[in-house]
């Protein structure tokens, strides 16, 4: 029973970090319907200019480096947009150009990662040590610290969409482009604002599961992929959706993890996908477009 | 952004598709065939060869490629995925039943159509940028189910050494022998290559994609079956990719994971962005292009992947049409 519990209390925590990156991702694909294949690599850069920072050179420490980190990330984000999104805007085949650009920028910034920093794995030291034990149930405080930011990062982006002007922007731009620029909303500002957001919410996912998971240049394939079927089974642009899949999925995960065992880990989610893409495409929360 | 403006701009994308100068346009291909044989033979250097012999390789696996994300506008990524089936089910037969490769290269094409189905059930059910993301899941997930394979002869992170040589009429072609490789890889690539552009684009088939990519309501209005074609489609790309595979396998006589790796998926893409999606000869002339110029870029090593990442973005923003852009009057 207690194992059961562990297993369950540890796929929570988890699934509140995949949730971070997984509403990133659902961001930028409500309101450019870009499904932005570097987004897994953006997250290896975060967690590696982290590490380069704590334990590579200068060794600040970590909420400073946070600090730090943040304007760049948000800065690459909008770079992004401004270098290769928007120079094919109206173009023809927009869909397979962006598929492709954001495919290329990947492998850019994998190899990129990997020239400056060599291809091996890199930790960083959490920034609070210890566990808690409750009637035979232990988790570390670094988990439960990391669940409670995740969970405020996600409220936070909440509040944002919901309550302030350029939030209703962004949603306005996800329901109609078209409308939206009428309005006068302008749109490539709110592209970037998107893209900036987007970064830095799984730049710091990166960050934060630097030290559980380690961080390689190559290694942003499998949160990306996780934050797609996440995305997918709570349904496109809903981040109430991707809040419940995420905790669904990463539970799911853990039982597979241990009973199982690690290297079936990936095909599960790739099992999950097609299940999901099969009975409700349009996901729990979503609504089914094409 | 209009749709209905980017669905008239890409009528223009399509290129010679009906029987008009079909014949003309086969004679102008069997003659490039034919100079590009002759010169093989003219060639001494076996290090050209080898590199011919890779983007004949190449060329059916981009053209099967193109036939399906290009013509038929199916977002597949999994395409590393039937060469990979064909090369590591050629290699096994071959290595395990003794089977003969030329015989276990035709049956890497059966055992293509088979992933081809597979893969096209699910993702048939999806659209637009899910089946991307689907068939590159696939992609992704095939690596450590490689290694889980290992149980049933898979050879896991080391692959399979030893395959056996091709086998020609009881003479027995060896990796080394590469004048002979050269025109086996160049008749096996024309033949694919022609039966890809000549034949099924040119044909019932391939009017029916192209109908679907550019006006999809309007082609099931006039009654194309869409699941069927797109199933085609499927089938047909991995079917010549698998043969490809078949082809790798022998020729080189090692398979490894490293078929799906970064470099091969990279290069794969970078030939379709250079040379033009769905406008016959550009992706061809695209494979040309990467393969010489990865060989050229060889000194520099370590920046090579970047460089080939920064060359997709590059073309993509400022060479939509690729090369086969190049030849055509931009309107």
């Amino acid at each position: 029973m207690t194992q059961i519990l562990e297993i369950l209390i540890s796929g929570i925590t988890q699934g509140a970090v995949y949730c971070v990156v997984a509403v990133g991702l659902s961001l930028v694909y409500g309101a450019s319907r870009i499904l932005n294949f570097a987004h897994g690599s953006l997250y290896s850069l975060g967690g590696f200019l982290a590490w380069y920072l704590v334990a590579g050179g200068p060794g600040l420490p970590l909420w400073l480096v946070v600090l730090l980190v943040l304007p760049v990330l948000a800065l690459t984000g909008i770079g992004i947009e401004r270098a290769i999104i928007r120079p094919l805007r109206g173009s023809d085949n927009w869909k397979i150009n962006t598929i492709m650009v954001t495919l290329g920028l990947a492998f850019i910034i994998e190899n990129g990662l990997q020239l400056v920093f060599g291809p091996g794995t890199r930790t960083i030291a959490p920034f609070v040590e210890g566990s808690l034990s409750v009637g035979g149930i232990t988790i570390t405080w670094y988990k439960l610290s990391i669940f409670v930011i995740s969970l405020a990062l996600v409220g936070a982006l909440e509040f944002f969409l919901s309550s302030t002007r350029y939030g209703q922007a962004v949603r306005a731009v996800s329901q109609d482009m078209q409308g939206a620029n009428q309005v006068g909303i302008n749109v490539n500002q709110i592209f970037g604002l998107t893209f900036a957001l987007s970064v830095v919410l799984t730049g710091i996912a990166g960050i934060l599961l630097a030290p559980v998971f380690l961080v390689s240049p190559l290694g942003g394939w499998v949160p990306f992929l996780k934050a797609f079927v996440i995305v997918v089974l709570g349904g496109l642009g809903s981040t109430k959706g991707a809040f419940v899949a995420a905790f669904i999925l990463a539970v799911l995960e853990a039982f597979v993890i241990f009973y199982i065992g690690p290297s079936w880990a990936m095909p599960a989610w790739l099992l999950m996908l097609i299940i999901v893409l099969m009975i409700r495409p349009k996901g729990l929360f979503g609504v089914w477009e094409n | 952004m209009s749709s209905s403006k980017t669905k008239t701009e890409n009528s223009h994308i399509t290129s010679v598709f009906t029987g008009a100068g079909l014949r003309q346009h086969s004679l102008v291909y069997w003659a490039v065939i034919a100079a590009l044989a002759l010169a093989g033979g003219l060639i001494g250097d076996s290090y050209i060869h080898h590199i011919f012999i890779l983007v004949f390789i190449w060329c059916v696996v981009i053209a099967s490629w193109d036939l399906i994300l290009g013509y038929a506008g199916i977002f597949n990524y999994a395409q590393l995925v039937f060469f990979t089936f064909g090369a590591y089910g050629s290699a096994m037969l071959s290595i395990y039943a003794g089977v003969t490769p030329l015989l276990a290269i035709l049956a890497a094409a059966g055992i293509g159509a088979v992933i081809g189905v597979v893969v096209a059930v699910p993702s048939l059910r999806l659209k637009g940028e899910y089946v991307a993301l689907f068939t590159f899941a696939v992609h992704l997930a095939l690596p450590p189910l490689i290694q889980q394979g290992k149980a049933i002869g898979m050879g896991g992170n080391t692959g399979l050494l030893g395959i056996p040589w091709l086998n020609l009429f009881g003479y027995q072609v060896s990796s080394i022998d590469k004048l002979t490789w050269y025109w086996v890889s160049l008749a096996i690539g024309a033949i694919c290559v022609y039966l890809i552009y000549f034949v099924i684009l040119r044909g019932r088939m391939g009017l029916a994609f192209i109908a679907m990519r550019d006006a999809d309501t309007f082609a099931l209005a006039i009654g194309v079956n869409e699941y069927r074609y797109k199933m085609l489609a499927f089938v047909a790309s991995a079917v010549f990719t698998a043969v490809a595979g078949g082809v790798y396998a022998h020729y080189t006589g090692v398979v490894t994971p490293r078929v799906l790796g970064t470099e091969f998926f990279l290069m794969a893409m970078v030939m379709l962005a250079i040379g033009g999606m769905g406008r016959f000869p550009g992706a061809v002339l695209g494979v040309f292009i990467v393969v010489i110029g990865n060989e050229l870029l060889r000194s520099f090593d370590d920046y090579r992947l970047l460089l080939l990442g920064v060359a997709v973005v590059l073309t993509v923003i400022f060479l939509p049409l690729g090369v086969a852009g190049l030849f055509r009057k931009r309107g």
